[in-house]
């Protein structure tokens, strides 16, 4: 049994070790899908991940601020990233989360379609933003390669400004 | 050097305190010059300061205190008298002494201000006495530079208080030997003393010694004897010399005990943590309400409905007690403007009297701090335009001297803060000529308005009616300022006033910014708070009382006509459902302004906390912030002074029937799929019978098992529905209040609601018309009669039909 128990041990160190060794090169990231695209958030930038619930309409806002929420006594906006993006409004299912992001003293709740994983890419895995983009206003903060896919990087903080 | 900070801080706390007593005291003694107590308090504080500095290095400080010591000193022993002038010296100097203090608190050093005209000055007037009179052309280091004027005088007449700081070296070694001596003679006295004592009473000492031993054998001794208590009054006064002294410093210790200085964000943060105790409070109360409605009679209820009202209770008087803690009272803002009269009657030249009264009641802290620039302004503007030149009051028959008068008093859960003049007045006619003048109103507008919204006009920006700018006031700024910072802290203002009698002016300001009494109001689904120091009252109104005048809702309050606004208007709320006939209006007033809000329900009066809406959604119009209700949920608090300016521009008018507009998107129809059927009922079974009889007819069938469900299903589907089966037995809705509630929605009042139940009886049959259901089919029944009636409801064309 306790051959096994090392045995395991041992893999899972292995697993890590990788990733201890150059730390410094690894980005860690939560990804999520709106629409039919894959996005990611820094971890470092997101406070929670919750299952989505009422919240008060806010008047005289764009049509992605969806409103304001209690989330343990902090009244949050919410921002639902679909519309944002200019993809249909989409009712909530099972899938739905609000991830609540916090820069600095900013903290708003984006509601998603649904999560993937928690990501480890390698910064040189990362490229930069298609140069058609407006680096400076962008969202995107740049594009990382994974073996079959392509996964967006957005900027929590631009996500977090206030553009209205 | 982190002592040296903490020294300085010390420092500096004490010094704005005593120099702020300073400004006070001086003036009240330039009316009372033969006071001497009050003189020598002044001396006393200068000294201190002066003390104080010179032990921390701040040598122009020292210096400018120094010599404002000697003029006050001179004047204490009669040598000088206090005329204006000389006070204006004085309180010049003062001015000085702060901007040192300020200079100090920024940069830890006294340098960058020059003192030298005033000290020179000072010394002018000490000088006429005094023997040295060296006008000093810089702020030289002022130990040596005037080292010998003041010492013999000082040393001489308050010994209490020698001034070591302007003694020679000698002299202070001098001093030093002398206190020692006087202080070895004093113990040497003592020592006598004591010892005397000690003789005089030699079998004192052994007696503490036989008193415990007596006591340890006490169980066995039934009576304790009786002479071990004799000695006691003996040993006491054996140690009478130092009994005095020991007791002073206890006594002490006891008055400095008394009052802590707390950091204010300390004080916040308990705000705060109060503040989600109050939301708590409003949650368990809420619970408790839903627990008794469905528990009813249970005995726990009644422990339950007592825990409930003593939390509520303990949480209520917490948050009062929390909120004395941040209380002040407003005298510290009073306490500068005896001295600001002072000053602007010598200015304007005018005989100015201040009266103060109500400067102990207490406002909270950042309120406080707040109002003080707005009172400036009132009372400036007072100073300024209301009380007129001395001979003009004569010529008047009013007394030479104006008065102005500042008040504080509570009145419910509110401060009013009440500035009166018996100057000139305002002339409305005046006021509106000015303002047409700078384009601030319309003639037409000018017309309309009453003289309360004619006082208001000072408030305008950039509104004056002073012909040319003084110092003083004219530049059109200050009043405005007064009105914003008074709406930044929920406060309103009425202003009344005759010509020639004079103005009073009244601030009305919540107790505390953080939580306030809020009204709540229902509008659709959504519910905003509005605060309750702005509500003047609520009414019931038939929507036929509402009047349509150039594009804008008015109705008749008594014998006034106030224009409305619906709530929907403002916050772009959909009107999905029917208002009724009737609606509530919620009457605001803000000073004279009146504006009444159209709401569909009124939920209530509560205590709210107020949240910001944070960085990303600051700003919004009309909305002051948040605030977190007892169910969880958030609620928007409205802000009225933001209301009554967008009111202006709605222009639809209120209570439009919204019935057709949003209704009936009824699409074409293209095939069966295309009619959308809701069965509601709580049994598996009978919604598959049902199912199984609509079937053939090709028709989408939506299924809900109870009222909640198919009513949210309602609200939330974009289908539009063309038929629902209910039944009238479910569990969380039944039948009934389903109908109804489906028939508050506009966008279903033609859905066809159908029942099917077992329920036979006539009044079941009554109650489903009633609730507004079209057809009633008992259960049980025939697939094909079902399906008629659903064929015949929703109109279902004859070619669908297989």
């Amino acid at each position: 049994m306790s051959d096994k128990l090392k045995e395991i041990i041992n893999k899972q160190s292995e697993q890590q070790n990788p990733d201890i060794t150059d730390l410094d090169n690894v980005v860690q990231l939560v990804g999520f899908i709106i629409g039919d695209e894959e996005y990611a958030i820094p971890i470092l930038a997101i406070q929670e991940i919750i299952k989505p619930f009422s919240w008060t309409r806010v008047p005289q806002v764009p049509p992605y601020v969806k409103g304001v929420f209690n989330m343990r006594g902090s009244v949050i906006p919410l921002i639902d990233l679909r519309v944002k993006f200019g993809l249909p409004e989409q009712k909530h299912n099972d899938e739905t989360r609000f991830i609540v992001m916090k820069v600095g003293d900013e903290v708003a709740g984006f509601v998603i379609d649904r999560l993937t994983m928690a990501l480890r890419i390698k910064k040189e895995h990362i490229g930069p933003a298609p140069d058609t983009i407006n680096s400076e206003d962008s969202l995107i903060d740049g594009v990382g390669k994974e073996a079959d896919r392509i996964i967006t990087i957005l900027k929590a903080d631009k996500l977090l400004k206030r553009d209205f | 050097m982190d002592e040296f900070q903490e020294i300085l801080q010390d420092f500096l706390v004490e010094s704005f305190e005593l120099v702020e007593k300073l400004d006070e005291d001086l003036v009240e003694l330039e009316n009372t010059p033969e006071d001497l107590e009050l003189l020598n308090g002044i001396f006393r504080v200068a000294h201190t300061v002066k003390g104080a500095s010179s032990f921390l290095n701040f040598d122009v400080l020292t210096h400018l205190t120094h010599h404002m010591e000697d003029v006050l000193n001179k004047a204490r022993h009669a040598e000088l008298i206090l005329t204006p002038d000389i006070m204006d010296v004085v309180l010049e100097s003062i001015d000085l002494m702060k901007a040192l203090l300020n200079t100090i608190r920024d940069t830890s050093a006294d340098a960058g201000i020059d003192v030298s005209a005033c000290v020179a000055r000072l010394d002018k007037i000490s000088g006429g006495t005094g023997e040295v009179e060296t006008p000093k052309p810089q702020a030289a280091p002022a130990v040596e530079a005037s080292s010998v004027k003041p010492e013999p005088i000082q040393a001489e007449d308050s010994g209490n208080e020698p001034d070591y700081e302007n003694m020679s070296d000698e002299d202070v070694e001098a001093e030093i030997e002398r206190l020692l001596a006087e202080r070895q003679e004093q113990d040497k006295a003592k020592r006598q003393a004591k010892i005397e004592a000690g003789e005089a009473v030699p079998s004192a000492p052994p007696a503490p010694e036989e008193e415990p031993a007596s006591a340890k054998s006490d169980p066995e001794v039934v009576t304790p004897p009786p002479p071990p208590p004799a000695p006691k009054p003996v040993v006491h006064g054996s140690g009478n010399d130092d009994a005095p002294k020991a007791a002073a410093p206890a006594k002490k210790a006891a008055t400095v005990e008394q009052t802590i200085r707390v950091d204010v964000k300390r004080l916040d943060h308990l705000m705060n943590l109060i503040g989600e105790l109050v939301l708590a409070k409003n949650r368990l109360i809420k619970i408790n309400d839903d627990v008794e409605e469905r528990y009813e009679g249970e005995e726990f209820l009644e422990e339950l409905n007592q825990v409930v009202s003593i939390v509520s209770l303990v949480t209520t008087d917490l948050q009062i007690a929390v909120m004395k803690t941040r209380m002040l009272p407003i005298g510290k803002v009073f306490n500068k403007f005896p001295r600001m009269i002072r000053d602007l009657s010598r200015e304007l030249n005018k005989k100015i009297e201040l009266e103060i009264s109500g400067e102990e009641t207490e406002l909270d802290k950042s309120i406080v701090e707040e109002i003080g620039d707005p009172l400036v302004h009132i009372i400036r503007n007072s100073c300024d335009h209301g009380i007129e030149q001395p001979a003009d009051r004569l010529a008047k028959g009013k007394e030479e001297s104006g008065t102005i008068g500042l008040k504080a008093y509570n009145e419910g859960n509110q401060i009013v803060i009440q500035i009166d003049d018996d100057g000139k007045g305002l002339d409305t006619t005046m006021l509106k000529d000015k303002s047409l003048e700078k384009g601030i109103i319309t003639e037409k507008e000018a017309d309309q308005m009453s003289d309360k919204e004619a006082f208001t006009l000072i408030f305008k920006p950039g509104f004056s009616t002073a012909a040319q700018v003084t110092n003083v006031s004219g530049r059109g700024v200050g009043m405005d300022v007064v009105k914003t910072n008074i709406e930044k802290l929920n406060g309103i203002i009425d202003i009344d006033s005759e010509i020639g009698v004079g103005t009073s002016m009244k601030l009305k300001i919540p107790l505390t910014l953080a939580i306030i009494q809020a009204l709540l109001v229902g509008v659709q689904e959504e519910t905003y708070a509005i605060p309750l120091a702005s509500v003047l009252e609520t009414v019931r109104i038939s929507t036929d009382e509402i009047y349509t005048v150039e594009g804008k809702s008015v109705m008749r309050l008594r014998d006034e006509v106030l224009s409305l606004v619906h709530i929907s208007d403002i916050f772009e709320v959909d009107r999905i459902m029917d208002g009724g006939e009737y609606a509530y209006v919620v009457v605001l007033g803000l000073g004279a302004q009146k504006l009444g809000l159209i709401v569909d329900t009124l939920v209530g009066q509560e205590e709210i906390v107020i949240k910001s809406l944070g960085e990303y959604l600051k700003g919004i119009e009309g909305v002051a912030g948040a605030t977190i209700r007892g169910d969880g949920g958030v609620t928007l608090i409205v802000d009225v002074v933001a209301l009554m300016d967008m009111a202006r521009n709605v222009k639809t008018s209120a209570v439009a029937s919204a019935s057709n507009a949003a209704a009936q998107i009824t699409l074409e129809k293209t095939k069966a799929s295309d009619y959308i059927i809701m069965i509601v009922d709580d049994s598996k079974t009978d919604r598959t019978i049902m199912r199984k009889a609509l079937e053939p007819l090709g028709v989408t069938l939506v299924e809900a098992s109870d009222g909640q469900e198919a009513l949210n299903t309602l609200k939330t589907s974009d289908q539009n529905f063309d038929a629902m089966l209910i039944d009238i037995e479910m569990p969380r809705m039944d039948g009934y209040t389903l109908a109804g509630e489906i028939k508050k929605y506009n966008r279903y009042k033609n859905l066809p609601l159908i029942a099917v139940t077992s329920r036979t009886g006539k009044s079941d049959r009554m109650r489903g018309v009633e609730s507004g259901m079209v057809e009633y089919i008992t259960k049980p029944y025939s697939a094909d009669y079902l399906s008629s009636v659903v064929q015949r409801n929703v109109n279902l064309k004859s070619e669908f039909l297989s």
